[in-house]
């Protein structure tokens, strides 16, 4: 349960650095899996598990054109689920368990949008609401101390929405991790790795998309041929 | 009175968090207001009204935000020689001209330039080439902040000029054209280990890559499907063995 707390606390910081600070990529899958991993002693596989996840949603940044999933829970629950089980379970079928624990991580990031935008309209009416108070010269110090108590009031609300919801979430995710590599067979556990590489795949289809442009696609392919001669000379 | 470099510091640490009020009615205006509120003392007798004439809606890139903060407040500081509603018009201006080339530069360019090199760095399992692109990210985009809010506040007006010129053009041209470069080795990195694993895992993999191409181009969510894809995966596994 700590671990769980721990977790969800990393959750609600990073979801302040993404939706209300600058960016800093710490909220991306990638990141914030290698924070959980490095948390939980399992680096390796919560990094694999961050990866399958960002090159599912690398076209969220580059190709748009989606509703965008919750990607700090998604990606902290998916690579918690994944170091927990291994964790606690020690199971050998480490790629099984990361496939269920990136499963986990896309369903929590939908899951955690549509709380997210529940808590939203709450904070579209607060924020709607603002105003700077009547101005006589003494009300000066009230309407800047208002605007501090709100930017830091936003962006905490931010980081409490993702807390809450990578805090109800984890558990559960975890459990139905669990399930999934204690019921799943050897054949379905094959089925499970091939998934994977099917989700990376989709990375892959999202940059072609994003850079598949007349103008781009010669980099592309560019960037191809450097990897393939590289790899040839060695 | 003018800007000290400790005021714009000031100033940039409130941009920072430009997105924590972001709303549907008024977008960025109190993040904005709270960021010009650091200088608002110093450039007008009266905060107040100061503050007032910046609770406009207000939306741009955060990234390109500090570009237009630092005219804003350059032409704050000469307001005596300007009309009262120049703020406004060059908000206005600024803002929608920098959003698009903040998107493309940031969101279309250094954003994805920087996740596909970590991508390819972790499958390498290359800790040191992780924290360095998060570091080298980082210093680009704090110091292109700085950057911004100075330029913006030696300009004023002018930035609006600079910024739909050729050479930031070129810039931002550079951010893709590196992006599209990554995104093709991460493209034969997958690949090359696709076959080297075997003829199977390549053949899936070229199957979901075409499924997801032309999922993408009708609209669909590719996570989702990816989620939806699970079960039958696992199926065909199953049925296959």
């Amino acid at each position: 349960m700590p671990d769980v707390v721990l977790i969800a606390l990393i959750a609600g910081v990073l979801a302040i650095d993404d939706r209300a600070g600058w960016q800093s990529l710490l909220g991306e899958p990638i990141f914030s899996a290698l924070i959980i991993g490095a948390l939980l002693g399992t680096v390796g596989p919560a990094l694999t598990c961050g990866v399958v996840l960002q090159l599912a949603w690398l076209s969220i940044g580059a190709a748009r054109g989606t509703r965008r999933p919750n990607t700090v829970v998604g990606g902290v629950v998916g690579a918690g689920a994944t170091s927990l089980v291994l964790a606690q379970t020690g199971d050998p079928r480490e790629s099984l368990v990361i496939a269920s624990g990136v499963l986990m991580g896309l369903l929590a990031a939908e899951i955690a949008a549509a709380f997210a935008r529940a808590g939203g309209e709450l904070r579209e009416r607060w924020l709607g609401n603002f105003r700077l108070p009547e101005m006589p010269p003494a009300a000066y110090l009230v309407a800047s101390r208002n605007l501090a108590f709100t930017v830091v009031g936003a962006a905490l609300f931010v980081g409490l929405v993702d807390f809450v919801a990578t805090l109800a979430l984890l558990p559960v995710a975890t459990k139905l991790t669990r399930m999934l590599t204690v019921r799943l067979g050897a054949d379905a556990a094959t089925g499970a790795v091939w998934w994977l590489a099917c989700v990376s795949a989709i990375g892959i289809a999202s940059i072609a998309r994003a850079f598949g442009t007349r103008v781009l696609v010669r980099y592309l392919v560019l960037g191809v041929a450097a990897v393939l001669v590289v790899g040839w000379l060695r | 009175m003018k800007l000290e470099r400790r005021d714009l510091a000031k100033v940039l640490v409130r941009l920072l968090f430009v997105q924590a009020t972001l709303h549907r009615k008024g977008m960025q205006n109190i993040g904005i207001m709270h960021a010009v509120d650091a200088a608002a003392p110093k450039l007008s007798p009266e905060p107040g009204a100061f503050l007032a004439r910046h609770a406009e809606h207000f939306n741009t890139n955060p990234n390109a935000a500090p570009i237009v903060v630092g005219g804003v407040l350059r032409i704050e500081e000469e307001r005596s020689a300007t009309a009262p509603a120049s703020v406004s018009r060059f908000k206005q201006a600024a803002s929608s001209a920098l959003a698009a080339m903040g998107d493309v530069l940031v969101v279309g360019g250094l954003k994805p330039l920087a996740l596909t090199l970590a991508v390819v760095s972790a499958i390498y399992s290359s800790f040191t080439g992780l924290v360095a692109i998060f570091v080298c990210y980082n210093a680009a985009l704090l110091a292109g902040r700085y950057w911004g809010l100075s330029f913006g506040y030696a300009r004023g007006w002018g930035v609006v000029d600079a910024f739909t010129g050729p050479r930031i053009q070129h810039v931002v041209m550079m951010a893709r054209i590196l992006a599209a470069f990554a995104g093709g080795i991460l493209i034969g990195v997958m690949t090359r280990r696709a076959y080297a694993q075997g003829i199977v895992e390549l053949t899936v993999i070229a199957v979901a890559i075409t499924g997801a191409w032309f999922a993408m181009k009708r609209g669909y969510a590719p996570a989702r499907l990816a989620i939806v894809l699970f079960p039958l995966v696992v199926v065909v596994a199953m049925l296959a063995k």
